[in-house]
């Protein structure tokens, strides 16, 4: 009972930890990206071409001052950022690396998944509320408004890859793509949830809220030292959450994109990380080309496009495969 | 044994938040509990091994409808709602309601437990499939009723609170995107010490 307790605790580690990492990179390649889009360097004085330099900004957010606002309300404040994260977190318990490597095979994962992430949206509101100040409380308005929004479109995008595969289980659903990957069917709807993932992480061009141009910070307008850092955390391994969502959705997870020889005898887990950083690579693209969005542009596009294209996109998927007898049994 | 020393533990946090729900002073406090109490009811739901009722159960009502409580009862100015505490007021209907319901579990639990099959169902590997098999055939009037409440619901909703203003001034997207600058520019020629005719 105990070695097993012991391995579990091992095994969720395995997963932590790598993903804490690639936190930390992805912030150093955003702003590497960056850089080289707007023809800058970016960071390039701590360590070897500034690869720590996420490290120190660590350091730095841990050693400040964490500020709580006398009028907030002081529990849920703290509450917040750490729900935040805990909810990025907990989702990778269902994430399969490779067939093999996963820490709980549910049959439900993905269900499980989509709850996790539309949990995420407390974090964000109860932020916003207990700091009982203006920017964060329309911040978090914002964000609540976006997400659920958002959320729709991303559920019936999900329904889509179920009616193809037959089973909610993660692994089934990569399996289901050893030769051909969702994203050349269904490209459309692999377009209509990278965008969603976007807004879902509110991430530029949907960073509404937390607009700097208008509501200072939004959300964590009063965080400051580890609490904001937390909700700094949290925010970057949600996108890796949805970018592996993506892989596993989309792109065939740990499967290589040929199945001939120097291609597959690299381990899965090279394929599955490899994918998962192209998709955070568009991420980190799309966020150095596009200009933010108005918030009514963006509850149009939600409600307005998203939904009944991909409402079409259920039903034309179905009716295809009902018709020519490919429905999973 | 440690299945039902979770049982008890769940079901026990489950009142706890229940009747915190209602005594929170503050509504935000309320909302927030009733989440947990939901989260509640989704592990007892996943205890018996009805994981998909469960999981379903939390992206309803925590991931869709408690948000939007939340949403609402932020905006309520504290102070005021601090002031309409008086529960007494309630206590009859809630009494009729609380009967009825107790009524419902006694029936159920003395009357049809020996009919009911919800052991079969659970002891299934994947009740997903088991849903799904019964959702459209044995029951497809009451969940297309059920569907058609829903949508009453939404829609009756929208009727009461959308209220057409031709006064305010919108953006018509389609409009806007299919205009071009010949539309909307006009290069006039002046001659000089004249105006020109702005309504030519």
């Amino acid at each position: 009972m105990t070695i097993e307790i012991f391995i579990g605790v091992l095994k969720i580690f395995s997963f932590i930890v790598p993903v804490l990492v690639s936190v930390a990179l992805l912030v150093y390649l955003e702003r590497k990206v960056l850089g080289a889009v707007q023809l800058r360097k970016g960071p390039n004085v701590v360590g070897p071409f500034g690869i720590l330099q996420s490290f120190a900004d660590v350091i730095k957010l841990i050693t400040k001052e964490n500020l709580l606002p006398s009028s907030s309300n002081k529990f849920l404040f703290i509450f917040a950022p750490m729900l935040t994260l805990i909810l990025s977190l907990i989702a990778w318990a269902v994430i399969p690396v490779s067939s093999t490597y996963v820490i709980a095979n549910i049959n439900i994962g993905i269900l499980y998944l989509f709850a996790v992430s539309s949990f995420g949206v407390y974090g964000v509101i109860i932020a916003g509320w207990a700091s009982n100040s203006k920017y964060p409380f329309l911040g978090a308005l914002r964000s609540a408004a976006q997400m659920i929004s958002y959320e729709v479109s991303i559920g019936f995008v999900i329904i889509t890859v179920l009616i193809c595969v037959g089973s909610l289980n993660l692994i089934d659903i990569v399996e289901s793509q050893k030769n051909l990957w969702f994203a050349i069917p269904l490209l459309p709807m692999f377009v209509v949830f990278i965008i969603s993932a976007l807004a879902e992480t509110n991430r530029l061009p949907f960073d509404l809220p937390e607009d700097e141009a208008t509501l200072v910070a939004g959300f964590f307008t009063e965080y400051s030292s580890i609490s904001f850092g937390l909700f700094f955390l949290a925010e970057y391994a949600n996108m890796i959450l949805m970018s592996s969502l993506t892989v596993i959705l989309f792109l065939g997870g740990w499967y290589p994109p040929l199945d001939i020889f120097p291609l597959n005898v690299i381990p899965g887990i090279f394929w599955f990380v490899l994918k998962v950083f192209l998709i955070l690579f568009v991420f980190l693209w799309v966020r150095a080309t596009f200009p933010r969005y108005r918030y009514d542009q963006l509850m149009r596009l939600g409600w307005k496009i998203f939904l009944p294209l991909t409402l079409v996109w259920v039903v034309i998927t179905s009716s295809f495969l009902f018709y020519f007898g490919l429905l999973p049994s | 044994m440690f299945l039902l020393g979770t049982f008890y533990f769940f079901a026990s946090f489950l009142i706890v938040t229940c009747i915190s729900v209602i005594f929170s002073k503050n509504p935000v406090n309320s909302v927030l509990f009733l989440v947990l109490a939901f989260l509640n009811s989704t592990f007892l739901f996943i205890l018996i091994g009805a994981e998909f009722v469960g999981i379903i159960l939390a992206i309803v009502y925590i991931g869709a409808v408690a948000i939007l409580f939340l949403f609402v009862v932020m905006m309520l100015d504290i102070q005021i709602t601090s002031l309409m505490f008086n529960i007494k007021r309630y206590v009859p209907l809630a009494l009729l309601f609380a009967g009825v319901i107790l009524a419902e579990i006694i029936y159920l639990t003395v009357f049809k437990s020996s009919k009911s099959n919800i052991s079969e169902i659970v002891k299934s590997s994947n009740n997903t499939e088991e849903i799904g098999n019964v959702l459209y055939t044995k029951y497809f009037i009451d969940f297309q009723l059920s569907g058609i409440v829903l949508l009453l619901a939404m829609i009756g909703a929208i009727v009461l609170t959308h209220v057409y203003r031709p006064s305010i001034k919108r953006q018509n997207i389609d409009k806007q995107n299919t205009t071009y600058s010949k539309d909307r520019i006009k290069l006039v020629e002046t001659k000089s010490g004249e105006g020109i005719n702005y309504n030519e």
